[in-house]
């Protein structure tokens, strides 16, 4: 077995193996990610979901008399 | 190569793998604790606790005295000067559950044991503010009228005889407990003979000060003055803890 | 619209939802209740009354259990089981087991709470539940999950939103460090007492582990699951970054479980723990800034809202505690700083900033956009919300001030040293500071169960009127029957 794949069968080292590939999956998923335009597209519609079944007439916030009005369409 | 949108539609993937993901950080630093030599050093005393001191230790529990007070001196000249030398990995060993603490809203209890008299225990514990006008502390008066119940001290041996704590029930494990801790000792963590020890063991001291009964108050006396107790300090070096460390 | 009313409560299971809503507002403010009692205790200890079932080291599990799982688990269940059903279309999976869910929930905490003042303990903070009430709660948990992915499975959206995967985690997370840290030997099969598996520096790290992530994956990550469908929600627009949101969370998920350590800097823990957990405490801010920022970014372009919506109030004021909070926990986690704060009141005043801060206004924003849309109807007062919010940004503000002082003095007076090298204060010196930031703080958090009771009273009001209007609506149509 060459030198180096030896460091990987001592108990010690799979801490720093362990942080090394977890450290590069990370990387992988930043990659995966934040590259490709069409990728980036898709996953931003997703962002949508919850706005999809629209129930905005009951918003507090939103003011109450406001709300009474669209309440009343 | 699994495609992350894979993982965004497929319930039962995403859940593999955030469990590989949340569980490699416990993994990594909780199992070598148990593996590892060096966790907890080799003293000479530290003992598992006597039936009285078990139950004992069993009220403090109860009571919540661990929400307030540590049992664990950390290596500061403050907490030498104040507390005394700081707490070993070995010192706990025998202690489940641990009762580190993690507020000092009163003092450190870790090397209690010896500091002061019973009699100001149990004045202390019935009304702090007799012995300490400034404390903050809640009275526990019942400690001394409740008889102490250790109808179940075998059954509580036994159970900590299972998680690891060298009670003995047969022969063997008694001439074990010779061995590893003298005679007086190993007498005392003999499960058979537990409540006889007990009652020896509060007659003989009379922590609470009254001869007649064994109540609360002996148990938890006699658990606060073996805190911090079972290791002779001057038999190490002080360079012989740091290796642990 | 009674139609759309009725159709909306055919499609998803929203009586679940309500009932958990509710029990979280009561179990909050009992809870709380009993926290402003014991910092009241600390201040003013005849307030013990030589009762054995009231006294602090009784009442403060109470206190925790009733917070963390009666109002924030009841929360959690509540928010999850709708943004589940909202986010996947879907019905939520098996009425029974989720009604089996709320009722093992409920009376594991109730169990729990009546338990500890009667002494009946574990002495593991956070994890005081004795063996009977945690085999209950592992029953209760499997259920939830089971319900939570076949409701998934159901979903009629391809994609999965990703507050489902920080809810998921938090699922699975919560699960793991329930069965580990609560392996216990109990005394006999009719006995309420039990004696934990570990000893020692084991048990310690065990328990710590517990007792970070129970912050890391119910306090936070799933409380990060709520603000990812109801800020956008309330906002009326989508989080700022969706893939910063995919970021955010396999970070997290995988820093989190790793600094558990730093609350036993210092102890007999090996130093080689306590420095990873440390480093690790560290890098744990970059993803909880990104998830911060990601949320309060979703209202970049609409600010306005601040100033017009108190929901909106709520959810962001949640949002800078968290960060807030985030920041100050790594600071914390120095071993230098650590030195000091540790065993103090500084770190009391930590977990109440995320736990008052984040959690509990994340919570009550979200309950005051999830209430008129469980009874169809419109909160009874918006000025109620205002009147809340102020109460509750003060209440936080002077108790996390006090402790700051409380903790940060306590510390420096304990390592201080006269001329001669002596110490300069004996313990019980620094415990006759402690009054005055204790009185604050018990006001503190008097001012914050007031913000509850404001909330209660406007919920019941809101609830009331709902069932009016309903009965107003059958009455109409009932009428126009009669007329055809």
């Amino acid at each position: 077995m060459p030198e180096w794949l030896l460091w990987f069968t001592r108990f010690e080292n799979s801490k720093v193996a362990a942080l090394l590939l977890f450290f590069f999956t990370f990387c992988g998923i930043l990659i995966y990610v934040y590259t490709g335009k069409k990728r980036s597209r898709r996953l931003e519609s997703y962002k949508y979901i919850p706005l999809q079944d629209d129930d905005s007439h009951l918003d507090a916030g939103s003011g109450e008399a406001e709300s009474n009005e669209r309440r009343e369409k | 190569m699994i495609k992350h949108e894979s993982i965004e539609t497929n319930a039962g993937l995403l859940i593999i793998l955030t469990l590989i993901v949340i569980s490699i950080g416990g993994l990594v630093e909780i199992v070598p604790l148990f593996f590892i030599n060096e966790t907890v050093e080799e003293v000479e005393g530290v003992r598992p606790y006597s039936a009285l001191e078990l139950r004992g230790r069993d009220i403090y529990q109860r009571e919540g005295c661990y929400l307030c007070h540590s049992q664990m001196i950390r290596p500061f000249r403050d907490e030498w000067l104040r507390y005394g030398h700081y707490s070993l990995a070995a010192e706990s060993k025998y202690d489940h559950p641990f009762q580190w603490g993690s507020k000092r809203t009163g003092p450190d209890l870790a090397r209690v044991g010896g500091k002061y008299s019973n009699e100001w225990h149990v004045a202390h514990l019935v009304n702090p503010r007799d012995v300490v006008p400034q404390s903050i502390m809640p009275n526990y008066p019942w400690l001394l009228e409740t008889e102490l119940d250790f109808s179940d001290v075998q059954d509580r041996m036994r159970a900590l005889k299972k998680t690891g704590v060298p009670y003995s029930e047969t022969q063997r494990e008694l001439q074990r407990n010779i061995d590893e801790f003298g005679a007086e000792v190993a007498a005392r963590l003999d499960i058979l003979h537990a409540e006889e020890n007990l009652m020896q063991q509060a007659l003989a001291n009379n922590y609470d000060g009254q001869r007649a009964r064994i109540t609360e108050m002996d148990a938890l006396v006699a658990y606060l003055q073996v805190l911090g107790t079972m290791v002779d300090f001057s038999k190490y070096d002080e360079g012989y803890f740091t290796e642990f460390r | 619209m009674a139609q759309a009313a009725i159709a909306s409560t055919e499609q998803y299971n929203y009586d679940i939802v309500r009932k958990f809503t509710i029990m979280a507002l009561v179990w909050g403010l009992l809870g709380m209740s009993a926290g402003v009692y014991i910092a009241s205790e600390l201040a003013w200890p005849f307030l013990n009354f030589d009762i054995p079932e009231i006294t602090f080291g009784r009442l403060r599990p109470v206190h925790t259990t009733l917070v963390i799982f009666g109002f924030g688990g009841s929360a959690l269940f509540a928010t999850s089981y709708y943004v589940v059903q909202r986010t996947c279309q879907v019905r939520l999976y098996s009425d029974w087991l989720a009604t089996f869910t709320f009722w093992g929930w409920q009376t594991a905490v109730a169990l729990g709470a009546l338990s500890y003042m009667f002494g009946i303990t574990q002495g593991r903070e956070y994890a005081e539940f004795e063996w009977p009430i945690d085999l209950l709660i592992t029953v209760t948990w499997v259920a939830y999950f089971w319900v939570y992915v076949q409701t998934l499975r159901r979903r009629s959206q391809p994609h999965i939103y990703v507050a489902n995967w920080f809810y998921i985690a938090f699922i699975l997370a919560t699960a793991i460090l329930h069965i580990f840290n609560n392996l216990a030997v109990p005394v006999g099969l009719f006995s309420l007492k039990s004696y934990s598996l570990f000893s020692g520096v084991q048990d310690a790290m065990t328990q710590w582990w517990y007792g970070h992530n129970a912050v890391g994956f119910f306090l936070t990550a799933a409380f990060l699951g709520m603000m990812y469908y109801f800020v956008p929600k309330q906002a009326g627009r989508p989080v700022y970054s969706y893939r910063l949101s995919i970021v955010h969370f396999w970070a997290l998920s995988f820093l989190y479980m790793w600094v558990g350590g730093h609350h036993l800097h210092w102890t007999a823990l090996p130093d080689w723990t306590s420095t990873l957990a440390a480093t690790f405490s560290i890098m744990l801010l970059l993803p909880s800034w990104g998830g911060m920022i990601n949320g309060i970014m979703t209202l970049s372009g609409a600010w306005e809202k601040l100033r017009t919506d108190p929901v909106m109030l709520f959810l962001i004021t949640a949002l800078s505690f968290y960060g807030m909070s985030t920041f100050e926990g790594p600071l914390m986690s120095l071993k230098s700083v650590n030195a000091l704060s540790h065993y103090t009141d500084w770190t009391v005043g930590h977990v109440h900033s995320g736990a008052l801060g984040w959690v509990a206004m994340i919570s009550m924003g979200s309950f005051y956009h999830l209430i008129p849309r469980l009874y169809d109807t419109r909160m009874y007062s918006t000025r109620l919300i205002y009147v809340h919010f102020w109460l509750a940004t003060v209440g936080i503000l002077l108790y996390i001030t006090a402790m700051w002082v409380a903790g940060i003095f306590q510390g420096l007076m304990l390592r201080s040293f006269d001329d001669y090298g002596n110490l300069a204060y004996t313990f019980v010196e620094t415990v006759a500071f402690l009054h005055e930031p204790y009185v604050v703080r018990a006001l503190g958090g008097a001012f914050f169960v007031g913000g509850v009771v404001v909330m209660a009273y406007n919920v019941l009001m809101t609830v009331r009127r709902s069932r009016i209007e309903a009965a107003e609506l059958e009455a109409k149509l009932a009428a126009k029957m009669a007329r055809a």
